[in-house]
C-alpha cells in the first residue's frame, strides 16, 4: 500500500511543484499526440465514410487487413520507420530520426487503422435513411456528406478518443523514433520507461497517474466540443 | 393536359425479379394521384424512382416537362417534395429539421425562421419545436417530415403511405390538407396507400401497381386467380366470377365498385354474377357510402345515400350483389 500511496503523493507533488521540465514533457506528449490524431482524423474521416458508402472490389479483404493492422505493435511501427528514416534508410537524408516529426509520423501510422476502422464501423451502422433524407431535402453531394458526418459525429468522436488514447499512451514509437531526448523528444511514456529502468518506480507511477489525468482532461474537452457542435 | 411526370419504358429489377416495368405512363399536372397496391407491390420503389432518389435500370422519366439527366437531376429534385414512409429526422431540434431544406437552398436566416414558424403554426406542432428528432413518436415524426417538405412548396408532392403512423385526429387533418391542395390545384400530389377507400376519397385519379405494371384502375375489388375458358368464369379459389368469353391467359380482374348493384333479394335480371354476402363495414362520405361486403371474397361497393336508406342495411345485414360479366375489367 505504501508503494501506491507514495506514488499518489509524488504525483500530486509533481503537479503542484510546477516543475518546468515536467510540464515540458507533458506538453511534448500532448502536442505530438494531438498533432498525429488531428492529421489522421482529417484523412480518415472522409476516407472511412467513402469506404463505407461505396462498393468496390476487394473491399472485404481491405477491411480484414485494416482489422489486422489494429493489432500493430508500436515497436514494429517504430522499427519499420527506424529503417526508413535512419541514416542508412531511403529517407535518411531528411534527417528526421529522433525528431518530433518522426514521432508524429510514427503515431499517425499507428493510429491510422484504428481511426479508419472505427469510422467505417460507425458509418456502417449509421441509419441508411440519413443519405436518402438528405437527397430528398435537396442536398448536393458535398452537403450530403457534411450532414452524414454530423449525424454520425458521436461514432467519429469515439474513433478520435480511442486514437488519442492509443497515441498518448504508446511508448514504442516515441522511444525508437524520438530517442527520449531530454527537452526535445521526451514524452510522458518515455519518461516513465526511463524512470522505471532507473528503479524510480514511485516516480514512474506518479508520471503514469499524471498521464491519465491529462488524457482525462483532453477527453472531457473533446466531449464538450462534440456537444457544442450539436 | 400537361404531365407533371411522364414515364417511358421504365424498368427496375431486384434480385433478377422485375419490380417495375412500365411502358408509358403520365401523371397529370395539378391533380391528386393515388398509387394503390398491396404491400410489396413496388409502390415505394416507384416513388423512390420518381422522386429521383433511386435510378431505374432502364427507361426515361420526365419531370415538369424536363427529361431527367445527370445535369438537371439536382435542380429537378429541388422542385419536388417527398415524404418517405418511415421518415428519418436528423439529430437536431424539430425547428432545425423543418428548416434544413431552406438552409440547403441557402435561404437567409430571417426568411428561414419566418417560414419555419409559419409552417409549425399551420401544422399545429408548436409543442414539438424544441424537441429532438429521436424524442418523437411515429406520428409526430410524420408530421415533422410533412412540415419540412411542405415548407419547400414543391411543385410535385409525393408521399409514401402517409397515413401509416398517424393517429385518427392527425390522419383527418392530413386528409383535409390533401383535399385543400386538391381543390386549389396548386400542386401535383402523388401518394401511395393500401387503403382503397381513402384512395377514392382523396384522389382525382387512382392507379394500381400490379405485377410490376402501372394500371389506370383502382385495385378495389381486385381478384387474383385463373380463367376457366370452358365455363367462361374466373376462379379466385373462393368464388367463380362470370366474365364472359375472353381470350388469353387471365390472372387478375377488377370489378368497379360503382358497377355493383345491391339488393335485399336476389335480382331476376340479365346480370350473370349474383352473390350473397353480409355487410362488414359502412363508410359514409359527403355524396356516397362505401359498403364493404364479405361474400367469400371481400367486395367494396359504392352506393348513394338514398340507396342506403332504401336498402335499410347495416353492418351484419345480409345483402345480394349483382354485376354484369361485361363490367369485369381484365387487368392481366
Amino acid at each position: 500500500m505504501d508503494y501506491f500511496s507514495q506514488a499518489f503523493i509524488s504525483a500530486f507533488k509533481l503537479i503542484l511543484t510546477l516543475d518546468k521540465e515536467l510540464y515540458f514533457v507533458v506538453w511534448t506528449s500532448l502536442k505530438i499526440s494531438l498533432a498525429s490524431v488531428s492529421l489522421t482524423s482529417i484523412l480518415c474521416l472522409p476516407l472511412g465514410i467513402l469506404f463505407s458508402l461505396n462498393r468496390f472490389p476487394g473491399k472485404k479483404s481491405l477491411q480484414n487487413i485494416l482489422n489486422t493492422l489494429m493489432a500493430l505493435p508500436t515497436v514494429v511501427v517504430g522499427l519499420l520507420l527506424f529503417g526508413i528514416l535512419g541514416r542508412q534508410g531511403p529517407l535518411g537524408e531528411l534527417g528526421l530520426l529522433y525528431t518530433q516529426i518522426a514521432m508524429i509520423i510514427g503515431q499517425c501510422l499507428l493510429i491510422f487503422p484504428i481511426v479508419l476502422n472505427l469510422v467505417i464501423a460507425g458509418a456502417n451502422t449509421a441509419d441508411p435513411r440519413i443519405a436518402s433524407t438528405s437527397i430528398v431535402m435537396g442536398a448536393n453531394n458535398f452537403q450530403k456528406n457534411i450532414i452524414f458526418i454530423k449525424e454520425v459525429r458521436f461514432a467519429m468522436m469515439a474513433a478520435i478518443v480511442a486514437a488519442f488514447g492509443r497515441a498518448i499512451g504508446e511508448v514504442g514509437v516515441a522511444m525508437m523514433l524520438g530517442g527520449n531526448i531530454e527537452g526535445y523528444t521526451r514524452t510522458m511514456t518515455t519518461a516513465i520507461a526511463l524512470e522505471t529502468s532507473k528503479g524510480e518506480f514511485e516516480f514512474a507511477l506518479a508520471l503514469g497517474i499524471l498521464l491519465l489525468l491529462v488524457a482525462y482532461i483532453v477527453n472531457v474537452l473533446l466531449e464538450r466540443f462534440n456537444r457544442l457542435n450539436v | 393536359m400537361s404531365a407533371a411526370i411522364t414515364i417511358k419504358n421504365l424498368s427496375y429489377k431486384y434480385a433478377d425479379e422485375n419490380i417495375i416495368s412500365i411502358d408509358q405512363y403520365e401523371f397529370e399536372d395539378g391533380k391528386s394521384h393515388v398509387l394503390v397496391g398491396p404491400n410489396g407491390s413496388g409502390k415505394t420503389t416507384l416513388l423512390n424512382i420518381m422522386s429521383l432518389l433511386s435510378r431505374p435500370d432502364r427507361g426515361e422519366i420526365a419531370l415538369l416537362g424536363e427529361v431527367v439527366n445527370d445535369d438537371n437531376r439536382l435542380s429537378l429534385r429541388k422542385r419536388i417534395g417527398y415524404v418517405q414512409q418511415r421518415p428519418y429526422l436528423f439529430n437536431m431540434t424539430v425547428f432545425d429539421n423543418i428548416a434544413i431544406g431552406l438552409k440547403l437552398r441557402k435561404i437567409n436566416k430571417q426568411l428561414r425562421k419566418a417560414r419555419t414558424d409559419n409552417i409549425i403554426e399551420q401544422l399545429n406542432i408548436a409543442n414539438l419545436r424544441y424537441k429532438r428528432g429521436h424524442e418523437l413518436s411515429g406520428g409526430e415524426m410524420q408530421k415533422v417530415a410533412l412540415a419540412r417538405t411542405l415548407i419547400l412548396e414543391p411543385e410535385i408532392l409525393m408521399l409514401d403511405e402517409p397515413f401509416t403512423y398517424l393517429d385518427k385526429r392527425f390522419a383527418s387533418e392530413l386528409e383535409n390538407l390533401l383535399c385543400n391542395i386538391r381543390e386549389n390545384r396548386s400542386q401535383t400530389v402523388i401518394f401511395s396507400t393500401h387503403d382503397h377507400l381513402r384512395a377514392h376519397l382523396l384522389g382525382d385519379h387512382v392507379c394500381s401497381l400490379i405485377n410490376s405494371r402501372l394500371i389506370d384502375e383502382s385495385s378495389v375489388n381486385l381478384f387474383h386467380g385463373k380463367y376457366l375458358p370452358d365455363k367462361s368464369v374466373f376462379d379466385t379459389g373462393k368464388i367463380q366470377i362470370n366474365i364472359g368469353e375472353r381470350e388469353g391467359d387471365i390472372n387478375i380482374i377488377a370489378v368497379e365498385p360503382e358497377e355493383i348493384v345491391l339488393s335485399n333479394q336476389s335480382l331476376d335480371s340479365s346480370m350473370r354474377n349474383r352473390f350473397q354476402g353480409y355487410v362488414t363495414g359502412l363508410a359514409s362520405h359527403e355524396d356516397r357510402v362505401d359498403v364493404s361486403i364479405n361474400a367469400a371474397e371481400t367486395f367494396q361497393v359504392m352506393i348513394s345515400k338514398n340507396a342506403l336508406e332504401e336498402l335499410e342495411i347495416d353492418v351484419g345485414s345480409k345483402v345480394w350483389m349483382s354485376f354484369k360479366s361485361s363490367s369485369v375489367k381484365i387487368l392481366n
